[in-house]
C-alpha cells in the first residue's frame, strides 16, 4: 500500500501533471477515457470475446513497438548489420556443411557429435572477418533487407503455412511482407524516416499486428474488439488536435521522449537515459546468453539424471538445498564474487557489459535453476514412461518430450529472473561499472552502466531537479520495463495454461 | 502350480543370444526358437516360448512385489494377467520390458529371459531392449504433439529409415483409427476423446514393428463401447504379435486371451494355463474363488 503511494508520487513527480492548464488535463478525459470507459464497459456486459480480442489489439502493438526499439538498439549498438549478415552466413554454410555431412555419413554418430561442434564454431571463427573485410559491401538497407527481412518472410510465410495447411497462402504472406519491407525504400523518405527504421516498423511491428487482425476477422469472433486500439488511439490524436487548437499549454514532464534518447547531462532539462538503457539490454543479452543455458542445463541434469537415492543421492539433495541458499544471499556478495572471479582472476575490464552480464548472471543463476526444476518436475511422469517404453533414450525423452512440455515454465521463470537482474544495482557498484556513461557503448568490452546504476548516480546529486525529476523520470522507465517484462511472463503462462 | 515341472535350468544358459547389444535391426535373428518349442504347454506344443521368467523376485525397497515366477509365454499369442489388485500384475508386466529401472526402489532377482536372453544381463542395453517390446498403458498418455508425429515418434527415436507417411498411415490403419483421423493429422493428439488416445498410443506403440505388445490395463480408463473396440484390436493384433495384457476385468481376459495367468495377493503366481481352462476347471481351489468372485 505505501509502496503504492510512493510510486503515485514518483509518477507525478516523472510526469509534472500539475504543471499543465486544467484544459489540457480535461480534454483528454472527454476524448480519450470517456470513450475508452464506454466500450470497455460494452465488452464487459455484452461481448466478452470482443473484450479479450481488444486486450491483445491493444497490447500487441505495443509491445512489438518495444520489441522493434530493442531490436533498433541492438543493431545500432551491439551487432551492426554487417556483423549480422557475416554471423549468419556462417551459421548457413555450418549448416549446409553438418547437413551434408549426415547425408553422406549417416551411419557415423561420433564423427557427427564432432561435426556439429566444430564446424560451426570454424565457421563463426573465420568467416565474419572474411566477410567484414570484403571491399564492396551493399548498403545497410539493403544488407537488412536481405539478411533480416527475407529470413523474417520466410519464417511468417511457413507459420501461416502451418496454420492454414495452405501453401499459396504462405507464399502470399512471405511475399507481402517482403514487399512490405522493399516498399521502404520508396515510402519511408516521404514519411520522414529511414529505409532502416521502416523495414524494422514493417518486420517487427507491422507482420505480427496484421497477423492478428486477419486471424480475428477470419474466426469472426469478437472482431469488435478491433475498434479499441482504433478508439484510443483516435482519442489521443484527437486530444493533442484539440488543446493545439486551444491554446492550452501542456506538462513539462522529465519522461519524454527526449529522455530516452539522450545522454546523461550536466544539466536536468538536457539529462537522458538512453546509455544506461542500451547497457542494461547488453547486460540482459550476456545473461540470456550465458545464465540462461547454464541455468536450465543444470536444472535438467538434477530433475532428470541426477541420482535419487544413496550417498549421491544425498550429495545431489545437499546441492539442491544449498542452490535455495544460494538464492538468498545478498547481491553485494554476488558483486564481490564477480570482482574476485572476472576481474581479478579472470582478467576482464571492470565495468564493461561482459561483467556486469557475467556477474548478474551468476546472481540470477539460483532462480533460474529452481523455477526450471519446478517447470521441468511439473512435467507429467506419464510422458517420460511412454517415450521410454518406446525406446527412447534418457536424452531423446528429454529433448523430445520433457523439455517442450517444460518450456512455457522455463520460458515464465526466466523472464521473472531477466526481471530481477535488470533492477540489480549492488553488483554493478562493485564491479565498477561507472557513474556516468556518455555515449551508449558499442562493444561488450566497453565501460557501460545500467539504468538503475544511473538512477542511483542521479540520487547523488546536489540539483535538487535531478534528485527529484530525472530520478523519478528513470524510476519510471525501468518500472515500465520491468512490467512488461512480468506482463509478457504472465501472457506467456496463460497461453499454456488454458490448452490443457 | 501347473508351471513347476517346466523349469529346466540348464536348457538356455549355453545359447544365449546376442541381439539385445547394440544393434536394433528390424529382423532379428530368432536364436533359441528351436529350444523353446514345444515347452508351453497346452496350446497345440508347437508355439514357441518369447518370454520366459525364472525364480523372478521383485523388491520394492523391502516390500516384495514378486516372489519366484516362473512363467513362459507363447509366441504370436494374447497372454493375459489377471489377479486383485497389488498382486503383481503391472510389476510383471514392467519387468519384461525393463521399465522397472526407471523406479530407483525397484529390486530384481532371478531370471527374465527374452528371445532366450536374460534381459537383466549386464550387457543388456534396456534401450534397445524396449525397441523390441512396445507398451501402451493404462490411462492414454499421447505426447503433446501432432497424431502424426505421435505416431512417428519411435520410428524417430529408433533412427528408422523408411516412408515415415506409410509406416504412419499402416500404423493408424491397424489401430484401427485411420478413417477417424486421416483429415486430422496434424492436430494434437490430445484433442481425440479417451478411446481414441489409447488406439494412437497402440497406433504409436506398433509403429515401429516390435515383437511383443505390453499392454497394462489398457481399457481400464474407457468406457464399454472404447473398450470394446481395443479389445477387437488386441484379437487382430494377436495374429502378427505377442501380446501381454494385463487386465482386472475377467470377462475381458476370458473374451481376448489365448492363455491366463493368474496372480494372487502377495505376488505369487498362482495359476498359468489356458484360457478356457483356468476360467472352466482352475487346479488351484484358491484360483477358482477368484474367478467366481469370492474374493479380490
Amino acid at each position: 500500500m505505501s509502496v503504492f503511494v510512493l510510486l503515485l508520487y514518483v509518477a507525478n513527480d516523472a510526469f509534472q501533471p500539475f504543471s499543465a492548464d486544467m484544459g489540457w488535463l480535461l480534454v483528454p478525459i472527454g476524448t480519450v477515457i470517456i470513450p475508452s470507459l464506454a466500450t470497455v464497459s460494452y465488452y464487459y456486459t455484452r461481448d466478452t470475446r470482443a473484450g479479450e480480442t481488444a486486450t491483445i489489439a491493444l497490447g500487441l502493438p505495443v509491445v512489438s513497438l518495444l520489441l522493434t526499439g530493442g531490436v533498433f538498439i541492438t543493431f545500432e549498438h551491439v551487432v551492426s548489420v554487417y556483423q549480422w549478415l557475416s554471423i549468419l552466413v556462417s551459421l548457413v554454410v555450418a549448416g549446409g556443411i553438418v547437413y551434408a555431412h549426415s547425408r553422406v555419413r549417416t551411419e557415423a554418430d561420433l564423427e557427427r557429435l564432432v561435426v556439429v561442434v566444430a564446424v560451426p564454431a570454424l565457421a563463426l571463427w573465420f568467416i565474419p572477418g572474411l566477410i567484414l573485410s570484403l571491399p564492396m559491401l551493399p548498403t545497410q538497407s539493403l544488407t537488412l533487407l536481405g539478411s533480416f527481412v527475407v529470413p523474417v518472410a520466410v519464417v511468417v510465410g511457413l507459420f501461416v503455412r502451418r496454420q492454414r495447411e495452405n501453401d499459396r497462402d504462405g507464399a502470399i504472406a512471405a511475399v507481402l511482407t517482403l514487399v512490405g519491407a522493399a516498399a521502404g525504400f520508396g515510402v519511408a523518405p516521404i514519411v520522414g524516416i529511414t529505409p532502416f527504421v521502416w523495414m524494422l516498423l514493417v518486420t517487427v511491428t507491422a507482420v505480427p499486428v496484421s497477423l492478428y487482425v486477419e486471424s480475428v476477422i477470419r474466426r469472426g469472433a469478437g472482431v469488435s474488439g478491433l475498434a479499441f486500439p482504433l478508439i484510443v488511439v483516435g482519442g489521443i490524436v484527437a486530444s493533442v488536435v484539440l488543446t493545439d487548437a486551444l491554446g492550452f499549454a501542456g506538462p513539462t514532464p522529465w519522461l519524454d521522449w527526449g529522455f530516452l534518447t539522450n545522454t546523461p547531462s550536466r544539466t536536468p532539462e538536457d539529462a537522458g537515459f538512453y546509455p544506461p538503457l542500451v547497457g542494461s539490454v547488453m547486460m540482459l543479452l550476456i545473461i540470456v546468453i550465458s545464465a540462461f543455458p547454464v541455468g536450465v542445463g543444470a536444472a535438467l541434469y538434477l530433475e532428470e539424471y541426477a541420482p535419487q537415492r544413496g550417498r549421491w543421492g544425498r550429495l545431489v539433495d545437499l546441492i539442491e538445498v544449498n542452490i535455495g541458499n544460494l538464492a538468498g544471499v545478498p547481491s553485494v556478495v554476488y558483486g564481490v564474487l564477480g570482482l574476485a572471479l572476472f576481474i581479478r582472476a579472470g582478467g576482464l575490464g571492470s565495468g564493461t557489459a561482459l561483467v556486469g552480464g557475467f556477474t548478474v548472471g551468476l546472481l540470477i543463476l539460483p532462480i533460474v535453476i529452481i523455477s526450471s526444476q519446478e517447470a521441468i518436475s511439473a512435467v507429467p511422469d506419464s510422458m517420460r514412461q511412454a517415450s521410454y517404453g518406446m525406446g527412447a533414450t534418457k536424452w531423446q525423452t528429454t529433448r523430445n518430450v520433457v523439455l517442450p512440455e517444460a518450456l512455457p515454465g522455463i520460458m515464465t521463470g526466466n523472464i521473472l529472473a531477466m526481471g530481477r537482474a535488470i533492477g540489480e544495482t549492488a553488483p554493478l557498484l562493485i564491479i565498477g561499472a561507472p557513474a556516468v556513461v556518455r555515449i551508449a557503448p558499442s562493444s561488450f568490452t566497453n565501460k557501460f552502466s545500467a539504468m538503475p546504476r544511473q538512477i542511483y548516480t542521479w540520487s547523488g546529486e546536489i540539483d535538487a531537479a535531478f534528485r527529484h525529476g530525472v530520478l523519478a523520470a528513470g524510476v519510471v522507465t525501468l518500472l515500465v520495463v520491468l512490467l512488461l517484462m512480468n506482463g509478457a511472463a504472465i501472457l506467456i503462462r496463460n497461453k499454456y495454461q488454458r490448452r490443457e | 502350480m501347473t508351471q513347476d515341472s517346466m523349469t529346466d535350468p540348464d536348457s538356455r544358459t549355453g545359447s544365449q543370444s546376442t541381439d539385445l547389444e547394440g544393434s536394433n535391426q528390424p529382423s532379428d535373428p530368432l536364436v533359441d526358437s528351436s529350444i523353446d518349442a514345444g515347452q508351453s504347454g497346452g496350446s497345440g506344443g508347437e508355439t514357441r516360448t518369447v518370454i520366459e521368467s525364472r525364480n523372478l523376485d521383485v523388491f520394492y525397497d523391502e516390500t516384495q512385489a514378486l516372489q519366484s515366477v516362473d512363467i513362459e509365454i507363447p509366441a504370436e499369442k494374447v497372454t493375459a494377467i489377471i489377479g486383485p489388485s497389488g498382486c503383481g500384475k503391472s510389476t510383471f508386466l514392467r519387468c519384461i520390458n525393463r521399465m522397472n529401472d526407471l523406479v530407483d526402489a525397484a529390486r530384481i532377482e532371478g531370471e527374465l529371459n527374452f528371445e532366450g536372453k536374460n534381459v537383466y544381463d549386464d550387457d543388456v542395453d534396456p534401450v534397445v531392449l524396449r525397441r523390441k517390446i512396445g507398451m501402451v498403458f493404462q490411462s492414454p498418455n499421447p505426447f503433446p504433439k501432432s497424431i502424426y508425429d505421435n505416431v512417428a515418434y519411435g520410428l524417430d527415436v529408433q533412427g528408422i529409415e523408411g516412408d515415415y507417411d506409410a509406416i504412419v498411415e499402416k500404423a493408424l490403419r491397424r489401430a484401427a483409427l485411420w478413417d477417424e483421423v486421416k483429415d486430422q493429422l496434424d492436430s494434437s493428439g490430445l484433442d481425440l476423446s479417451g478411446g481414441q488416445q489409447q488406439r494412437l498410443c497402440i497406433a504409436r506403440a506398433i509403429a515401429p514393428d516390435p515383437d511383443v505388445l505390453l499392454m497394462d490395463e489398457p481399457a481400464s480408463a474407457l468406457d464399454p463401447v472404447a473398450t470394446s473396440k481395443i479389445e477387437d484390436l488386441i484379437e487382430e493384433l494377436s495374429e502378427e504379435y505377442t501380446v501381454v495384457i494385463v487386465t482386472h476385468n475377467m470377462q475381458q481376459a476370458a473374451r481376448i486371451s489365448d492363455k491366463t495367468a493368474v496372480f494372487l495377493t502377495g505376488g505369487e503366481l498362482a495359476e498359468f494355463d489356458d484360457t478356457d481352462k483356468i476360467f472352466e476347471n482352475p487346479e488351484s481351489q484358491r484360483v477358482e474363488d477368484y474367478i467366481t468372485g469370492k474374493f479380490g
